[in-house]
């Protein structure tokens, strides 16, 4: 299955550049459902996994760097073609201790959201703030729904969240950040209103 | 700010094996790497023609699909090129996997790839890791050079000018370090670089380190409380398993050293080591139904992988004959001569064979095969494990040939006349044979001439008369040759020799062949490490 989403993800980042416009603006957003896809099935083996004390929770120290340059790199092709602009803003030279496949497929799956309600701007930002890493993914869009925000509040807040069609993302989410723990401190996210760019801001702190 | 990088120079030169069984896969990573500049490819689609490949060229990069159908997957090739030396330490090995699992991510140091990319796999992050895998290959070569040359010496101080003058791979850096700490016996600076990491972060390796120091000193509790930290926060951590049931065993504690061990080989279902130890630590306890199951998974598991060991097959064969199935069990032997066509293992086989037939009461071959075995050991018997040498002289006494197994007996015991263990061994053998009395003055009479002649050496040293006691310990050491004690206080005095009067090439054949031989009887054990630092430290 991996195998196969593999190859459409990189048959459609590689062969998008030869549509014309319109077939292009047509078959953009299935590189969103594809990426969509993989998403949900990484998340849905992860909950497996962690679940059963299976996963193997790999804390290893990480270049913010080389993390930021790698999850932007995979979601160029998407905003790109979706004439979407990405504004980066990080600590330069900082590392951090996490999960390196799991924390990338909670900012993948926030920066793929964000693409499909943003209207034409999106921001990543990744900072040191008092002792802990913060991670936000912000957009120009409308914002989160009330409901959204009264989920991402109840996942926060350690309520165990599974009802609602919005959950899997959020829960998985919410669960690696969890994971991560340093010396009595427990990692967390957060959903907001507004931000820099007046849309949704979702919010990830690791400590 | 970032910026997307231009390496189109790093990769040009470079030679790349792919190994995927899947066509697809092959195609998208050849066209990847020829986007990032690579011209030398090979491709190919399983573990024997990617073996072939292996012998014959050498690439800076193998990117090797885990799951190749059946045969051997991607981690059996990699174990096997690295025991064969196939690769180089400069070569770079990338698992490309469906899902992350505890083997790949905290199998055995000595194993593990280089890195791994969890599929799908993109353009970006092929790229960005191949850059990142490269640049620390390259930093990392003349320290793994260091290390596997032994020259600890070196490996430290090279470790430490790496880390004080980047802040890239410290990581890796002070895991080699804090490694190489604790194989040179180095327990107290070990212990503090890692409470020096760990005041800082909770790190799993670090901590299991610090369990790992507690365990060498001997603070067997304060070593499973330390392994069993890291598993509450980290369930799936396989070192801090293997760790926990390493340190229940040492304490006597056999029961929760075994519910350790199937948990962790629950974790690691595919490591042929972990089965195996499962299996000789239940057949060491008795329980016979484990034993079997873990021996039979061991096989299985063992098929495509070089830890493929004949101990799985020789206790599986024990355990058919104590149940009382010795067809079964004389098959499996067959089939271990043929698997394992070593001189070692045949006669290893022929001493079950021997047990079989006398538990079974065929008294007739049991007999034939004892006398077989006898021969065999006349001709040399030097060189052959102490346990496997324990089960022959079991075997003799079972089949009447008390004399085999005296001789026997009185070789180990002078061999390892300060193993209380298996002294002990030996005293419970003559017992269960019901001579007691015989076991316990054999085991008095051999201890004692050994330890006359160690007296004397130390004695004659002291006095001021080395050239005489490396004489007469040198000789102690060609007639007792697997003897520790002995080739300690050996190369110790070869050492102050050469502290007196320079190196010497005679002394140092001494001391080399102490080496190889400690080496050689127990791979981990640190006095080796410790008389490597003296010969460092020597006036040239």
């Amino acid at each position: 299955m991996k195998n196969s989403i593999g190859i459409l993800i990189n048959f459609l980042e590689s062969n998008l550049t030869e549509l014309g416009p319109d077939a292009r603006d047509k078959a953009t957003p299935m590189l969103y459902e594809v990426k969509r896809v993989n998403d949900n099935l990484v998340q849905m083996l992860a909950i497996y996994k962690i679940g059963n004390q299976f996963y193997p929770f790999d804390l290893t120290e990480n270049s913010i760097d080389d993390f930021v340059r790698e999850i932007v790199e995979q979601n160029k092709t998407l905003l790109d073609y979706s004439g979407i602009a990405l504004d980066v803003d990080l600590d330069e030279g900082l590392t951090w201790y996490f999960d390196y496949e799991l924390i990338s497929g909670v900012i993948s799956h926030a920066l793929n959201n964000a693409t499909h309600y943003t209207k034409d701007k999106l921001r990543l930002s990744v900072k040191e703030e008092g002792g802990e890493l913060v991670m936000r993914v912000e957009d120009n869009g409308s914002g989160y729904p009330g409901s959204v925000l009264e989920a991402g509040d109840a996942v926060s807040k350690g309520v165990n969240f599974s009802s609602g069609s919005t959950g899997l993302g959020l829960y998985f989410s919410s669960m690696v950040a969890k994971l991560h723990k340093n010396r009595g401190r427990t990692g967390g996210i957060f959903l907001e209103n507004g931000g820099n760019l007046g849309g949704s801001c979702f919010i990830l702190r690791l400590p | 700010m970032y910026l997307p990088s231009d390496s189109t120079s790093l990769f040009a030169g470079k030679s790349f094996l792919i190994i995927d069984d899947f066509q697809g896969m092959r195609s998208m990573l050849r066209e990847m790497l020829r986007t990032f500049g690579t011209k030398n490819i090979d491709t190919v689609t399983n573990g024997k023609e990617a073996i072939a490949y292996l012998e014959k060229n050498k690439y800076d990069v193998v990117l090797c699909d885990y799951n190749l159908g059946s045969g051997k997957n991607g981690q059996h090739i990699l174990e096997e090129a690295k025991f064969r030396g196939l690769i180089g330490l400069a070569t770079a090995w990338i698992i490309v996997t469906a899902e992350k699992t505890a083997d790949l991510v905290f199998g055995a140091a000595e194993y593990m790839p280089d890195d791994y990319i969890i599929k799908p796999v993109n353009e970006a992050t092929m790229k960005s890791r191949l850059e990142k895998v490269l640049a620390k290959k390259e930093m990392l070569v003349d320290i793994e050079r260091a290390a596997s040359e032994k020259d600890y010496g070196l490996t430290i101080a090279l470790c430490d000018k790496a880390l004080a003058s980047s802040k890239t791979n410290a990581t890796e850096l002070q895991r080699i370090k804090t490694c190489t700490l604790l194989t040179m016996g180095r327990y107290d600076r070990a212990q503090q670089e890692f409470e020096l990491i760990l005041a800082k972060r909770d790190i799993p390796w670090a901590k299991t380190g610090l369990g790992k120091a507690a365990f060498y000193k001997g603070e067997h509790a304060r070593a499973q409380q330390l392994f069993r930290e890291v598993i509450n926060e980290n369930p799936a951590y396989l070192e801090a398993h293997d760790w926990l049931a390493r340190s229940y065993e040492a304490a006597g504690e056999l029961e929760e050293a075994q519910r350790a061990l199937a948990r962790c080989a629950e974790l690691s279902p595919n490591s042929v080591i972990r089965q195996k130890n499962l299996g000789e630590l239940a057949h060491k306890r008795g329980d016979l139904e484990t034993a079997e199951n873990a021996f039979r998974k061991t096989i299985k598991l063992g098929q495509f992988s070089i830890h493929k060991s004949p101990v799985a097959y020789l206790g599986l064969a024990k355990i058919c004959s104590e149940n009382d199935n010795p067809a079964e069990a004389l098959q499996i032997l067959k089939d271990t001569c043929k698997e394992f066509e070593s001189a070692e293992t045949s006669f290893h086989a022929k001493v079950v064979e021997g047990m079989v037939y006398s538990k079974s009461g065929d008294v007739v071959n049991a007999r034939k095969i004892s006398r077989e075995v006898a021969e065999l050991v006349k001709t040399d018997d030097s060189h052959r494990a102490s346990s496997v040498m324990l089960e022959a002289a079991q075997m003799f006494l079972a089949t009447g040939n008390n004399e085999a197994a005296e001789n026997i007996a009185q070789t180990l015991v002078k061999n390892n006349h300060e193993n209380a263990e298996l002294l002990a061994q030996v005293n419970d053998l003559y017992s269960q044979a019901g001579m007691s009395d015989q076991g316990e003055e054999l085991v008095k009479n051999s201890r004692q001439e050994v330890i006359a002649i160690n007296d004397r050496g130390v004695i004659l040293a002291k006095e001021g008369k080395l050239d005489e006691a490396i004489r007469l310990l040198s000789d102690a050491h060609s007639k007792l040759p697997n003897n520790k004690r002995i080739m300690v206080n050996l190369s110790n005095m070869a050492v102050m020799s050469m502290r007196k009067n320079g190196k010497n090439s005679d002394m140092m054949l001494i001391v080399d062949e102490c080496l190889r031989q400690v080496a050689k009887l127990d791979p981990q054990d640190k006095w080796c490490a410790q008389l490597r630092v003296a010969l460092y430290a020597l006036p040239a």
